[in-house]
């Protein structure tokens, strides 16, 4: 009785914050349905069959997505949380909102990310069947604690959880790896042949040891993605199967999202053939290196790229991904806010590599914007950028302007956390992109 | 003229974006004209006399800062530090790397870990988080961070505060008082990072530098610090 309360209720405030375009109605019907019945996640989980939770500091969304997507393609039906809302309330939002399909049987999978710290709440009531877990890195201290207080604490829930429970590790980075120690049951790693990430990990020597699921011979081909052979064992079989891969994603750090969705899959049951036939119609979330049409016009059409940026490791590794492909009359537009979302702290910005953006040796011009954009701004002129060339503007629909009037090749977008969804809302309205609480 | 940066212990006490400071004290010389060295000094490197001309220290996890105090004392970087900072040598610390300067700081489980006793100042680990932007006047006029501790520092005279805390929780969160300034060192509790955005305070540990390694009075030549003073006054306007 006090379950169907609490999702009625839930219910009800999800049909007011849209019909009022409060929000996108992904939080506040799970915040207070959990009022009524605290155990609503556990209790709701149980009726799925299959649930996989997806953890780490970046990666989260592109790995749940493209994991949803492999299991479309299966033909299972699945629910997912929404992006930025991978809190207890986000999750049970969703499980709310597809209650009647739940209890009817209608849903075959759950996936869900969670936050760093709501991982060690939720995961031991969902009880998984797959734990992911992507990396860690500093992001928000004020909010998550240093790193190794992260690591130390999923430690701890992890020897909470049970067979047959299975975990993922990523095992490039060492504190993911360390996790393997923390579970009984069964533990597999993945990770990228002769690629160590650049992040926190303490101890520098990567371990002589074979992984589950390999990426080996990786070719990188700029903005259009990669391509590498992918060697993996199978559970049944003593044999290692190898095959080749287009991924339609840029950088090295999506090859990671790959391997840990692709992993999950195979623990699922999937055809790995089928998995990566797939990834050719495979669409990226919103902001993550999502390409779009600045100018609808056939003739000249101008591309933008968006790519979300939240931390030093995140920031880091987009640029490294952009510098390589940028041309002389591109343009770049970063927004810095440092709303709670975003972190209050901006001092990470000194922390990302800004520096490699110069490797061009281009003359870019560059509009700095959000509620810190003077903190971007200084920081981009200690990076090296020409403060000749630095516009800043705070407010980002004229920044935005700004950064496409006259422009004559594409514009990069690197906003933060809260300055996408505002940039969301300002190409929704001059038709560019659908408003977010209408994706998918 | 060159000056030579001594990072101490930057490959474990560099949390929250401390490196800004390394970065803003390296531009602003290089700007003048001046050649930068930065030197790292962890627990492999040894430390002699005259190797530094400013000291960096930034803050740091729990578990690096007592293997760093340990080292402090048993490799003598300690007490060289302490022995460059009495002839004037110039010196900015923050959060972690303050607390280790201090008489002692207190984890919450586990013994004391001893300080330099660089300052007179001791820290105890508390339960409350201070979190949030920071505005502190002080003989540099208003200084702009950000800061984020638990470990509440109680200066044992007022004299050798900083400053004091127009907003947020300063040294303790209760006497109004931040950081600690002995002759030409500073400790505080204000990342975001610090200098960046206060670039009065860079170029007087750059100053003091080079009056002490030459021996004489030096004017630096004014630079233009539009970006950074918006960014010092948006700090102010919005948080203090």
């Amino acid at each position: 009785m006090k379950t169907l309360a609490a999702v009625i209720l839930g219910k009800l405030i999800a049909t007011i914050s849209k019909t009022f375009k409060i929000g996108g109605g992904s939080a506040a019907p799970g915040l207070y349905a959990l009022k009524i019945d605290p155990d609503l996640v556990g209790k709701l989980s149980r009726k799925i069959p299959q649930n996989v939770v997806i953890t780490g500091t970046n990666g989260k969304t592109t790995t749940a997505r493209m994991l949803a997507h492999f299991a479309k393609i299966e033909g299972l039906k699945v629910i997912k949380n929404h992006t930025g809302s991978n809190l207890e309330r986000g999750v049970t939002s969703t499980l709310v909102n597809s209650y009647s399909h739940i209890s009817s049987g209608k849903v075959d999978l759950g996936i869900w990310e969670l936050d760093e710290a709501a991982f060690n709440i939720v995961a031991p009531k969902i009880k998984p069947g797959v734990v992911l877990f992507l990396n860690v890195f500093r992001d928000q201290l004020d909010r998550y604690g240093e790193v190794d207080s992260v690591v130390k604490r999923w430690c701890k829930t992890l020897t909470t959880l049970k067979s047959p429970t299975q975990i993922l590790l990523n095992g490039d980075d060492a504190n993911t790896r360390s996790l393997k120690k923390c579970f009984k049951g069964k533990v597999q790693l993945f990770g990228v042949k002769d690629y160590k990430i650049v992040g926190e990990a303490i101890e520098q020597q990567k371990e002589q040891e074979n992984y589950e699921f390999e990426a080996k011979n990786v070719k990188l081909h700029g903005l259009k993605g990669s391509y590498f052979h992918l060697q993996y064992s199978s559970l049944r079989e003593a044999n290692t199967f190898h095959l080749p891969v287009t991924l339609p994603l840029p950088g090295i750090y999506h090859i990671y999202d790959f391997l840990a969705a692709f992993a999950a899959g195979t623990r699922l049951g999937f055809s790995p053939t089928t998995m990566i036939k797939s990834l050719k119609h495979y669409s990226p979330a919103f902001g993550r290196m999502e390409k779009f049409s600045l100018q609808p016009s056939r003739l000249h059409r101008k591309d933008g790229f968006i790519f979300l940026i939240k931390n030093p490791a995140g920031a880091t590794q987009v640029f490294e991904t952009i510098t390589p492909n940028l041309k002389p009359n591109d343009r770049l537009l970063f927004a810095l806010n440092d709303n709670i979302a975003d972190g209050r702290d901006v001092s990470w910005i000194w922390d990302a590599q800004w520096e490699r953006l110069q490797e061009t040796g281009y003359r870019l011009q560059v509009v700095a914007s959000g509620t810190r954009a003077y903190d971007l701004a200084n920081r981009l002129k200690y990076a090296g950028f020409d403060p000749k060339l630095i516009n800043i503007e705070q407010d980002l629909k004229k920044a935005f302007r700004q950064a496409k009037d006259g422009l004559k090749a594409r514009l990069f977008i690197l906003p933060t956390y809260t300055a996408m969804l505002e940039l969301q809302r300002i190409l929704a309205k001059i038709g560019i992109k659908r408003h977010y609480w209408e994706e998918e | 003229m060159k000056v030579t940066i001594g990072y101490l212990y930057g490959d474990l006490m560099n949390i929250y974006g401390d490196t800004g400071n390394i970065i803003t004290l390296k531009k602003r010389a290089e700007w003048r004209g001046i050649n930068v060295v930065v030197k790292n000094f962890s627990t492999a490197n040894i430390m002699k006399k005259n190797d530094v001309d400013i000291f960096f220290f930034g803050g740091g996890q729990d578990q690096q800062q007592s293997l760093v105090a340990s080292d402090l004392a048993s490799s003598g970087k300690g007490k060289i530090i302490k022995q460059e900072v009495e002839r004037g040598v110039p010196l900015l610390s923050v959060c972690g790397g303050y607390q280790l300067l201090g008489e002692y700081y207190k984890p919450h489980r586990g013994p004391k870990l001893p300080g330099i006793s660089l300052f007179p100042a001791y820290t105890v680990a508390s339960d409350d988080r201070m979190i949030g932007n920071i505005v502190v006047e002080t003989q540099f006029g208003k200084l702009v961070g950000f800061e984020n501790h638990s470990g509440k520092t109680y200066l044992k005279d007022g004299e050798y505060s900083l400053g004091i805390v127009i907003k947020g929780f300063g040294n303790n969160g209760a006497d109004t008082t931040e950081g600690c300034i002995y002759k030409n060192a500073i400790g505080c509790y204000m990342h975001g990072s610090l200098l960046p955005k206060n670039p009065i305070l860079a170029d007087w540990l750059i100053k003091k530098a080079l009056e002490v390694k030459y021996g004489k009075e030096i004017n630096l030549e004014p630079l233009d610090d539009d970006f950074e003073l918006l960014a010092h006054q948006q700090a102010i306007s919005r948080f203090g």
